[in-house]
């Protein structure tokens, strides 16, 4: 199917210049519900989007529902083992199968007509069964399966049966990122019980710009600096790490941390008493790794974007953020930490602790984020001026993390998905290097 | 009518009476921004500040939740909102803590369990927003006063997708 995007070819809404080294965004892409429709069409029923994390559903019979790209699934992972994501809509009239957000179920209800549905999806019930001829069969009316797949642990869904990568060729460069997550325990990562549910009265791009722009930290979050420091927090002299292009829309960052982090990088913020378990643990990984990989893993944070609505921060603690748009100038945002199953427990204390300084919508630093987007939002209605611009870090070999790489490597894949192409692996930075030497 | 229960409902009352004017003299406290004299005259030096999530709405001690303050960062909260610090409350917003349905649920003698409902509206940068949840605090009595050592406000919203966040002390 193909949609006509509504305006003229020779309008362009992301302006890449190599030659001027100039990258500009028409701030149209925020505000106009005719993007934010065709974004719903080829950017969230056709990439691979985030669901849930395996450890949300630990057992045979566990099951979350949630919204993905708009739509309700259910993640179930059956009485086989197996997980399995469904349209949580009953495939009789419509009506959702399961409106607990969690649980354990060997089957699911529909509560208008009773259908009953096992958890592998099956139509396993269906009352007074003598309403239908012979040509009825359950079989054709289990619930519709989604395409999904798991990477270390990150399950993933699409809508589009023609999505022609793998999951694994679809986070490209991004899955290096989630090995660094994954490999922080011995016996697996879990989300921590306890969602953020809020969002922004902002498009949910600026969002996106947002997780990975470190450039805006010491401008907007003085007042986590200025928290930090009071704990004895000494940030880094030198501004050290870099941005990253992933291919295929994925970004990162990777920076020293200002702070500790409990996986196993200790500092006096943390108390003394738990030094030797956090150096023990920072040995181990050593043994795991070598001293370098050990040291990125332990002793680096991290911001990844993956394309379109997925980031995963890993800094004082880790958060996995789910950005849903709703319309042009909503978003809902659901964020959960994720945490080695086996942390000793005063560690996932400090962790949960130093998360809520930061993070979430009561935290020092989330709350100017949200307003922050929400005044550029309306900042956008005075539509004299046209553009945002994005192109710090264009002219550098390496671009610095307080550059905005990973934001344009965001909005080359939109704007590739928007025109309908996807046929691109681009690594955005080796592009703008070329455009660099032409100069 | 025995003369005894008159005399057991005049103390009774006249302690609800006394909870009731300190948790109106908090709300008061907060929505004028004297953060300061809410911090040193009402609560105690262990005071714990706690708002669950808002789909584990228990007091789970595994779940993550949205705030869990001891007294030095629910200072440092303050004092940041207090300084500027914080953008989203600058300009302060301004604010409306409605209390209701205060009741005296035990008294454990060293402190009351104390429950009441709240709604706080907030205005500023253009939005405005209610807040409604359910007020659970521990009194410990101080003189003719209390003073808050556990403050927990258990929200009822499923979620906070229309506020975004919280940046004011509920």
């Amino acid at each position: 199917m193909t949609i006509e995007l509504q305006r003229p070819v020779d309008d362009p809404i992301v302006v890449d210049d190599l030659e001027s080294l100039s990258f500009r965004v028409d701030r149209r892409a925020y505000t106009d519900e005719d993007v934010a429709a065709q974004e719903m069409a080829r950017i969230f029923d056709r990439c691979w989007l985030y669901l849930g994390h395996e450890s949300e559903v630990p057992e045979p019979g566990s099951y979350v529902s949630r919204d993905v790209g708009g739509r309700p699934v259910v993640m179930s992972r059956g009485s086989d083992g197996a997980i399995r994501v469904f349209a949580n809509s009953c495939t009789h009239r419509g009506a959702l199968i399961c409106s607990q957000p969690a649980g354990q179920a060997k089957s699911f209800r529909c509560p208008y007509h009773d259908w009953t549905f096992s958890n592998q999806g099956e139509l396993v019930g269906v009352p007074i069964p003598d309403g239908y001829g012979p040509g009825f069969r359950k079989a054709d009316f289990g619930l519709a399966q989604h395409r999904s797949d798991s990477y270390r642990g990150f399950v993933f869904v699409t809508f589009d049966p023609e999505q022609p990568r793998t999951l694994t060729e679809y986070l490209a460069g991004a899955t290096e990122y989630l090995d660094m997550i994954d490999d922080q325990s011995e016996v697996g990562m879990e989300v921590i019980q306890g969602a953020q549910l809020h969002g922004a009265q902002a498009n949910w791009k600026l969002m996106m710009e947002n997780s990975v722009d470190i450039y805006h930290f010491r401008a907007l979050h003085k007042r986590y600096v200025s928290y930090m420091q009071s704990l004895g927090s000494v940030p880094p002299r030198r501004r050290g790490g870099f941005g990253a292009a992933l291919g295929l829309g994925h970004g990162a960052n990777e920076l020293p941390p200002a702070a500790a982090r409990p996986l196993a990088h200790w500092t006096p913020m943390f108390g003394p008493e738990v030094r030797p378990q956090i150096e023990a643990t920072a040995a181990r990984f050593v043994e795991r790794f070598g001293a370098e990989r050990a040291e990125r893993i332990t002793g680096t944070n991290r911001a990844l974007l993956i394309f379109p609505n997925l980031l995963i921060i890993d800094a004082i603690a880790i958060t996995i953020r789910k950005i849903d748009p709703i319309g042009a100038d909503r978003m809902a945002i659901t964020s959960v930490a994720l945490a080695p199953k086996d942390e000793a427990p005063e560690i996932r204390e400090l962790r949960k602790s130093h998360y809520l300084t930061f993070l979430g919508p009561a935290g020092f630093a989330t709350p100017d984020d949200i307003e922050i987007v929400e005044s550029c939002q309306r900042g956008y209605g005075n539509r004299t001026v046209r553009y945002s611009d994005l192109s710090r870090g264009m002219n550098k070999e390496i671009p610095e993390t307080t550059d905005e790489l990973p934001a344009r490597e965001f909005w080359r894949q939109w704007d590739r998905l928007m025109h309908g192409d996807d046929g691109h692996f681009e690594v955005a930075h080796q592009v703008e290097l070329q455009g660099a030497e032409k100069q | 009518m025995t003369s005894a229960l008159i005399v057991d409902d005049a103390v009774q009352v006249r302690l609800w009476h006394r909870v009731s004017q300190f948790l109106f003299r908090e709300a008061r406290l907060l929505d004028e921004w004297r953060l300061t004299e809410w911090y040193d005259e009402m609560l105690t030096d262990d005071i714990r500040y706690v708002v669950p999530a808002t789909d584990v709405r228990g007091e789970s001690a595994d779940a993550l939740g949205l705030i869990d303050d001891d007294a030095a960062r629910l200072h440092q909260r303050i004092e940041q909102l207090l300084n500027g610090e914080v953008w989203c409350e600058d300009p302060r917003s301004r604010t409306n803590r409605m209390i209701s349905n205060v009741e005296i649920l035990a008294d454990q003698g060293s402190h009351l369990e104390v429950a009441a409902n709240v709604v706080a509206y907030r205005f500023g940068h253009g939005r405005s927003d209610a807040y409604v949840g359910k007020y659970r605090f521990e009194l410990v009595p101080e003189g003719e006063s209390f003073r808050i050592r556990r403050r927990v406000v258990v929200l009822d919203h499923e979620t906070l997708y229309e506020h975004g966040k919280l940046s004011i002390v509920l």
